[in-house]
């Protein structure tokens, strides 16, 4: 990964909330440019090369998406997140979330962000061709759907495989219940109830159970994370 | 009412336009009637003249001067020729026979003349006004030939003051109903009015007062109460809703807000801290949830979400819902299933109805029989619609709390403690209503059965719902507890 690949553009027009965002993304060694209104963003966004780029719905003078249309005019392809804070209301970012690249509702967690913006940052570099995916002891063969640890085989429903195999792919990255909805169910709401939990609960059990060391690690308020040990 | 008022009104402006408009018609018919009748009048004692001027004439032509005064004289001497005035007058004016005595100075030597004399009857009350023609014959002598039209000058008099005072009458009474009717309608804006100022000052309890006469005013007073009705119930839902999501917010954040502030006066300790912040977040998560929950019920009832119906398979996405809990079924030893339909389709937003439906089984889960079953039924509807069902062997609920739990935070009372915030049912109401769908609530002995009855004609079902929605609530036109 070259270094200017970790480049990341902020467009966020209320301080403290900027702050908090370069501040993070510094911590996590992200190089973070800010823009406080669409303009800056625009002239910004032309300038560098991002891995990311995140823009606020509202700001003071162009709106979010439209800035998003004329970066993309601009022939800019680094993968945009659009954060917003009408959430459900605001029928065009969810138009978006349909089709574009990522959507993220106001308020959000610190480490939902990150993962959204870690799993956009990969995309772009990592197109996993493989028909057999390893981590640690675990094999995936994708093509025959089978799962075995330790060469033991693991039975799994259809829709458990897809999660595992979401988990896999995002193998040592922190993925979050919406981002598991979102990418195994296809459904783009936050159930308010904890059944994801109990459907991530039943995987592990199939998977972790009376092994070596678990794989599959709950990262509390966020969500799950697939990695081996060392 | 003060008539100044009365008087600015716009209603008395167009009835003076009016009343100007239907004067103006009355003053040209009438001066043509006077006109007719004063010309008619006059033209027909102006033939009987000419006549008598060409008899005189002629036996003046046939007999001479002789002829004529003989004619006179036996005209005047004649009773029947009482009213008409002859003159003849030599060429110094010099009278040589007539009924009057001497040549009125008024009159001029020739043509057609309007004139009154002392002399003529006397008695008279006022002196009656003649009309005659004079001549001057071939030797000299004036011959006037006339007659006395007082009483045809009076009757054309009478017509015209007659015809004025038509005229003022007729404004006057106009004047009368515009301000009458100026002020009838005004007094019903000024009820409005009043009323609307009434509920400005105090509140919406007021209503404004019907007459019962069922005519056009007491329509716009009706629709306007029933309007003043809809916003009432609104404000009282809103109000409602307010308190309940003041309550429901207010537990948590003050439940923090104790930790916090015990946690303030402690000395930093990083486990604890650790947990307080885990929770503190956890809580604040819920919080969260729960303003979501609002603004996507919200939402879904303001109907914008329409724009994302596509063709759904409703089937497909049942059972992917049933996979979806499958997990949460087995750890409360329930057997959740699907049966019927392979492939039914229905027009709506799938996540929309995946939502729905995914809190009814998540509600047949948590407050069903464990262990048991819960079953999600999909089929056809007789009248080419789908009816979804999901059914639990629980203890149900009873069927005089069936409208109750669709209410925003409604909870029974053995669930006040489950996990959950109110909010699922009210979704389930609101995706419904979107699709245009029924929510059917019944006793599955044992146990409890919700079904959601999608339309096959979604336009129609929706008009249909207006409608209902219009006259009786619409809420309560959804919901059928059997």
């Amino acid at each position: 990964m070259r270094a200017g690949r970790r480049q990341i553009l902020v467009v966020e027009d209320d301080q403290e909330t900027a702050g908090q965002l370069v501040e993070s993304f510094t911590i996590h060694g992200y190089q973070v440019n800010l823009a406080a209104n669409g303009n800056d963003a625009l002239s910004l966004g032309a300038s560098g090369d991002y891995a990311v780029i995140t823009i606020d719905r509202m700001l003071p003078d162009i709106d979010g998406i439209t800035v998003m249309q004329r970066l993309r005019e601009q022939g800019i392809a680094a993968p945009i997140l659009i954060i917003s804070a009408l959430g459900e209301i605001d029928e065009r970012v969810r138009g978006l979330r349909a089709g574009g690249d990522d959507y993220l509702t106001k308020p959000f967690s610190f480490v939902e962000l990150l993962a959204r913006v870690e799993a956009l940052s990969r995309r772009s570099d990592t197109v996993i061709r493989e028909t057999l995916l390893r981590v640690g002891d675990l094999e995936m063969d994708l093509v025959s759907r089978a799962v075995s640890r330790r060469g033991r085989q693991v039975s799994l429903l259809p829709r458990e495989f897809q999660l595992l195999e979401y988990l896999v792919r995002n193998q040592g990255h922190v993925v979050s219940r919406a981002m598991l909805l979102q990418h195994v169910w296809d459904l783009h709401f936050d159930p308010t109830t904890n059944i994801i939990d109990v459907y991530v609960g039943r995987v592990r059990r199939k998977v972790d159970d009376q092994q070596a060391y678990p794989l599959i690690h709950t990262i509390r308020g966020v969500g799950y994370c697939l990695r081996a040990p060392g | 009412m003060r008539l100044a008022e009365t008087l600015r009104s716009s209603t008395f402006k167009f009835a003076l336009v009016a009343i100007g408009l239907f004067g103006a018609i009355v003053f040209i018919l009438f001066t043509y009637v006077y006109l007719s009748t004063a010309s008619y009048v006059r033209g027909r004692a102006d033939r009987a003249i000419a006549t008598e001027q060409a008899i005189l004439q002629r036996a003046y032509d046939q007999g001479g001067r002789g002829d004529l005064t003989a004619t006179i004289q036996q005209r005047i001497s004649d009773e029947h020729f009482q009213n008409s005035v002859y003159l003849l007058a030599d060429p110094s004016f010099a009278v040589i026979a007539g009924n009057l005595k001497a040549w009125p100075p008024a009159l001029g030597s020739g043509g057609w003349q309007d004139f009154r004399v002392q002399e003529w009857k006397p008695d008279a009350a006022n002196r009656p006004l003649l009309r005659g023609i004079v001549k001057t014959l071939p030797g000299g002598e004036h011959l006037l030939v006339g007659r006395d039209i007082e009483d045809l000058d009076a009757f054309a008099r009478h017509i015209k003051v007659a015809l004025i005072s038509g005229i003022g009458l007729v404004f006057v009474l106009a004047g009368v109903a515009g301000v009458m009717v100026t002020r009838r309608t005004v007094g019903r804006i000024e009820a409005i009015n009043a009323t609307s100022r009434a509920i400005m000052q105090s509140g919406l309890d007021k209503r404004i007062p019907l007459r019962g006469t069922e005519d056009e005013w007491d329509q716009v007073a009706k629709n306007l109460n029933l309007m003043l009705d809809r916003i009432e119930i609104l404000m009282q839902e809103v109000r409602q809703v307010t308190d309940n999501v003041a309550h429901d917010l207010r537990t948590p954040l003050a439940r923090m807000r104790g930790r916090l502030e015990k946690a303030h006066h402690r000395s930093r300790d990083s486990e604890n801290d650790q947990a307080l912040i885990d929770d503190t977040i956890a809580n604040l998560d819920a919080v969260l949830r729960i303003f979501s929950s609002i603004t996507r019920i919200a939402q879904i009832e303001a109907n914008v979400q329409r724009a994302a119906f596509r063709t759904v398979n409703i089937a497909e996405v049942m059972n992917e819902i049933v996979e979806l809990y499958d997990a949460a079924a087995e750890e409360r030893g329930i057997r959740l299933r699907c049966v019927g339909d392979e492939r039914v389709l229905v027009t709506g937003d799938r996540d929309l109805i995946f939502d729905a439906v995914a809190n009814l089984v998540d509600n047949a889960i948590k407050h069903g029989r464990a262990p048991g079953q819960v079953t999600v039924e999909v089929a056809e509807g007789g009248d080419g619609g789908a009816i979804v069902s999901v059914a639990d062997d629980g203890p149900g609920i009873p069927a005089a709390e069936y409208p109750n739990v669709f209410k925003r935070f409604y909870r029974l009372e053995r669930s006040r403690r489950a996990p959950g915030n109110g909010l699922g049912l009210s979704l389930v109401a609101a995706v419904a209503r979107l699709h245009g769908a029924r929510v059917e609530m019944k006793d599955n002995l044992p146990g409890l059965k919700v079904r959601l009855l999608f339309p096959a004609n979604l336009a129609s079902a929706l008009q249909e719902g207006t409608r209902q929605g219009a006259n009786a609530g619409e809420h309560k036109a959804l919901f059928i507890a059997q």
